[in-house]
């Protein structure tokens, strides 16, 4: 009996222990049961904080927040605009376009430490900003935001050939007084000021990056609005910054639109000082079901819509609203996507690409313009998009200010008759057409979407077995294939980094093909001239022309199938005061959410 | 002591396969990190950098030793996603995971030995039928289906909406069971069905031994042949079950429940780090798992003694 009683105490000690080491310091344990609390969703997880590794929409929601960046996007101006958040002011630049002079605020601060000495954050600087810039250059951070600015600033590339030390000074990158920083770009880069609105821009202290190394990635010290509780797989709690700067929000300031944004109560906030809520508690949910169920079990004040209940809670489409007795408690935003969904035909492959042979090589561009028009946008919108994306052609999206409304829909109509007479007029038939070869990550709805093309397809006569699926396991995989040019078709989608056309239009410029991001290894000499003259250029309808002339060539060439921007359907909590956003906001948006007081439901 | 000995040696061997065959197919097979870890419009000298950085331009038997290197000091490195400590990912997943499985993992094999002995005493009644025609429905609805049948059902307004739909906010054994219960109810109407079937054949075979034949030509009571004999009788293959089938509960039988019910388990991490080639996770994740199969084989082989005297002879 008395050893029965030891083997219980010893497993009741076990589990106690377990249960010990599992305490994630939920929010009756850490808080006030009166904070105020903000419960976001997102159907995707960030593997890393680290704001240099900041690559997804993910990443950036939540590196915005617990670092400072020195602009930001503002909250509700539509279309979007930059603001300064670290900065004083935007930014003082020459006459020439190649120096950018900016001062920070004297009062921002790092959160509490230990990577500080005596555990106290200190005043963040302008050596930070030039510290936080150089990181990216070091090969040991394995930056994914190097991109923004390689060739860029005089002198980085030499800096980073010469070992990468922090203690060298890097010509184009100077802190000019303890607040004001310096950069000289190698030559005029108008987007510049957007890449400081990137989570990867965000500011760092060296302290820290040191003292934590890669474990930084989970352990992020910043200057932001908040600081980081928790991180692991399912979700993330970010919990007030005390010591945040004091900055009162002001509708004004944020770009606030009565008309269009009236509904929304925002007003309550004028005045107030970010951030608004204490406490922040994110979910990480990938699945459909459960990230719904979530959300109408309490659980959760928002989340973005899965496509599979759009039938359920959407009483009409255009424009999107809510059925009556959502609309009761919750409240809808339909948000465009600021980027868009297309397939590429890969350039370099001889067989529907470039060929050496001019016959040949006009076989295949009647074979790629035959295929993009017996593409059919509107079923494929119809189908997984619930009707609701916009199509457009080409790549500008709606989203881009240069975005041409009034260009033709030739390009995007289906039109089967055209396509077979481009077939038969180039000399094709269902005997020598070549094997397609479509890649995709290996998904449910990627296989879905390529029996679509397969069929669309089939419609002008290609056989379906002469269109094959190349599937790959995981993203990475596929990457791997298409930039090193082993996949003939490629779907893929790209999410601006910031609301500026060239962003888009990189995407085919000649020199940037694989491992760059140009994977239709497009290579139009006139389209590259026209990319670089525009590439110094500020935003003007002379730039804007001369996009949309870029457009119209890749059109010509039928390079890509292109393309669709999704409408996102954001719901939230009609406790909750705020505008959410998935695009260049992004992440900035926290700060001014406004969540009543209370504990969660369970 | 000497088979002890042996079965610790056997282990060694054991481990040294299983690592061997699983890294090389994550070398061979497994995803590529480098591509996810590259910026956009990355140079071919950044890649092969990242490429550098992963040991990817090693050659595999050098890859190879590190990785026992690892395991016998287990200094594990660090998750080349997150950055991450090896051991502090594992020392923050598994006491969740464990936590997770255990009542489930108890339950099922609880009711299923309970409903097992029942169906093998009613052996072709009525009884049986019921059991059978049970066991065969839980086995047959995916463990997905009744994952999200349960959230609706307990946790969501269209139900009972008793319990919360996810997470794994525990701070003591209240909120502990407000989170763990959904999971395990799913749990055992899964495993149940399995497990019945499976104990239900071992019962049925015990039962007609003739041992129990001559404990009832004695006028033995039903009840302590069912404990003494077929019980005590089963346990060899009973604890076998059990004890093999932990190291798989808590790595991988996890994984449906941590994704559907948002619990930072390991079996998440795991298949995080599968799916994304993480192999500082990956190696020691497979590492550990082959030596918890030794630790539980030599383990297994103590109980068999306790259990059967023939076995210590």
């Amino acid at each position: 009996m008395r050893r029965r009683h030891t083997i219980a105490l010893a497993l009741a000690a076990g589990f106690a222990l377990l249960l010990a080491a599992c305490d994630t310091g939920g929010p009756s344990g850490d808080q006030p049961s009166a904070a105020s609390v903000y419960r976001h969703a997102m159907d995707g997880a960030p593997r890393s904080l680290d704001p240099a590794q900041a690559s997804n929409v993910y990443a950036k929601m939540l590196t915005v927040s617990l670092f400072d960046t020195l602009y930001r996007y503002k909250y509700l101006a539509r279309p979007y605009q930059l603001t300064p958040n670290l900065a004083e002011a935007m930014p003082r630049v020459s006459a020439d376009g190649l120096i950018y002079t900016i001062r920070l605020r004297p009062d921002a601060r790092f959160i509490d430490d230990p990577a500080f000495p005596g555990g106290q954050g200190r005043a963040v600087t302008a050596q930070d900003f030039v510290y936080s810039m150089k990181r990216h250059f070091d090969p040991k951070t394995r930056s994914q935001g190097s991109w923004l600015w390689q060739d860029r600033i005089v002198g980085m590339a030499q800096w980073a050939e010469r070992g990468a030390d922090y203690d060298q000074e890097v010509p184009g990158l100077r802190a000019l007084d303890e607040h004001t920083v310096q950069v000289q770009l190698v030559s005029p880069f108008p987007q510049f000021t957007h890449t400081l609105a990137q989570g990867f821009a965000a500011i760092v202290p060296r302290e820290a990056v040191e003292k934590y190394g890669a474990e930084f990635a989970i352990r992020p010290v910043g200057s932001g609005p908040y600081r980081l509780q928790r991180f692991d797989s399912s979700g993330a709690v970010l919990a007030r910054n005390q010591g945040f700067r004091q900055q009162p929000f002001s509708l004004a300031d944020e770009g606030f639109d009565a008309a269009t944004q009236g509904h929304l109560g925002l007003e309550v906030l004028e005045g107030l000082v970010p951030p608004l809520t204490d406490r922040i508690e994110v979910s990480f949910i990938a699945e459909d079901a459960a990230r719904w169920n979530a959300f109408i079990a309490g659980e959760v004040d928002f989340i973005k819509a899965p496509v599979t209940q759009f039938d359920r809670i959407l009483s009409s489409r255009q424009p999107a609203a809510l059925t009556a007795e959502l609309a009761e408690h919750y409240q809808l935003a339909a948000n465009l996507e600021s980027g868009f969904v297309h397939t590429d035909f890969n350039m370099d492959d001889p067989r529907i690409g470039r060929h050496t042979d001019p016959v040949q090589n006009a076989r295949n561009a009647a074979l790629r313009c035959a295929i993009v028009k017996a593409f059919d946008w509107d079923r494929r919108n119809e189908v997984f998009y619930y009707g609701i994306g916009q199509v457009f052609p080409g790549i500008i999206p709606p989203v881009a200010e240069e975005f041409d409304p009034s260009n033709g829909d030739e390009w995007i109509r289906r039109d089967l008759k055209a396509a077979r007479k481009l077939l038969g007029d180039a000399g094709w038939h269902a005997g020598n057409l070549p094997e397609l070869e479509y890649g995709f990550p290996s998904s449910v709805t990627e296989r879905q979407m390529f029996e679509q093309f397969r069929s669309f397809m089939g419609e002008i006569g290609y056989p379906p077995e002469k269109i094959r699926p190349l599937t790959f396991a995981t993203y990475g995989d596929y990457a791997r294939a298409y930039l090193n040019r082993e996949v003939m078709l490629i779907t893929t989608g790209w999410t601006m980094d910031y609301p500026d056309a060239e962003n888009t239009m990189q995407l085919f410029y000649g020199p940037n093909a694989t491992p760059g991001s140009n994977s239709a290894n497009y290579d139009n000499p006139e389209y590259d001239r026209l990319y670089r003259a525009a590439a110094t250029m500020a935003p003007s309808p002379m730039r804007t022309s001369m996009y949309r002339s870029m457009n119209r060539l890749l059109l010509d060439d039928c390079a890509t199938i292109s393309g669709i921007s999704r409408t996102l359907i954001l719901l939230w909590d009609r406790n909750v005061t705020m505008l959410p956003d998935r695009s260049f906001v992004g992440g900035f948006y926290f700060p001014f959410v406004a969540a009543a007081e209370g504990e969660p439901r369970h | 002591m000497r088979s002890v000995a042996s079965k610790l040696l056997n282990g060694v061997l054991l481990v040294l396969g299983v690592t061997f065959i699983s890294f090389l197919l994550m070398v061979w097979f497994g995803p590529d990190q480098t591509y996810t870890l590259i910026g956009k419009n990355a140079s071919p000298e950044q890649i092969e950098d990242v490429r550098r950085q992963l040991g990817y331009d090693q050659p595999f038997w050098q890859r190879y030793g590190e990785y026992l290197r690892e395991l016998a000091t287990l200094d594990l490195g660090a998750s080349n996603a997150s950055g991450e400590s090896v051991r502090a990912l594992l020392a923050r997943t598994v006491p969740v995971s464990l936590l997770l499985m255990i009542p489930g993992f108890l339950l099922g094999n609880l009711l299923g030995i309970a409903l097992g002995l029942t169906a093998a005493r009613h052996r072709g009644r009525w009884g049986d039928r019921v059991v059978t025609v049970l066991s065969v429905t839980a086995m047959s609805i995916s463990f997905l289906v009744v994952i999200i049948a349960f959230q609706v059902l307990l946790s969501t307004p269209y139900g009972l909406d008793l319990f919360p739909v996810r997470g794994w906010q525990v701070d003591g054994f209240v909120s502990y069971l407000q989170y763990v219960t959904v999971p395990t109810l799913a749990l055992v109407f899964v495993t149940v069905g399995y497990n019945t079937r499976f104990y239900r054949a071992l019962f049925v075979e015990e039962y007609g031994k003739d041992h129990i034949r001559t404990a009832r030509a004695f006028g033995a009571p039903e009840r302590l042949i069912l404990w003494k004999h077929v019980l005590k009788n089963s346990m060899v293959p009973i604890v076998t079950r059990i004890m093999f089938s932990i190291p798989l509960v808590v790595i991988s039988g996890s994984l449906l429940l941590e994704s559907y019910f948002g619990i930072p388990g390991i079996g998440q991490a795991t298949f995080e780090a599968i799916t994304s080639g993480d192999q500082p996770v990956l190696k020691a994740v497979v590492g550990l798992t082959a030596v918890a199969f030794v630790l539980i084989q030599t383990a297994t082989e103590l109980l068999y003694r306790l259990l059967d005297p023939r076995v210590a002879r």
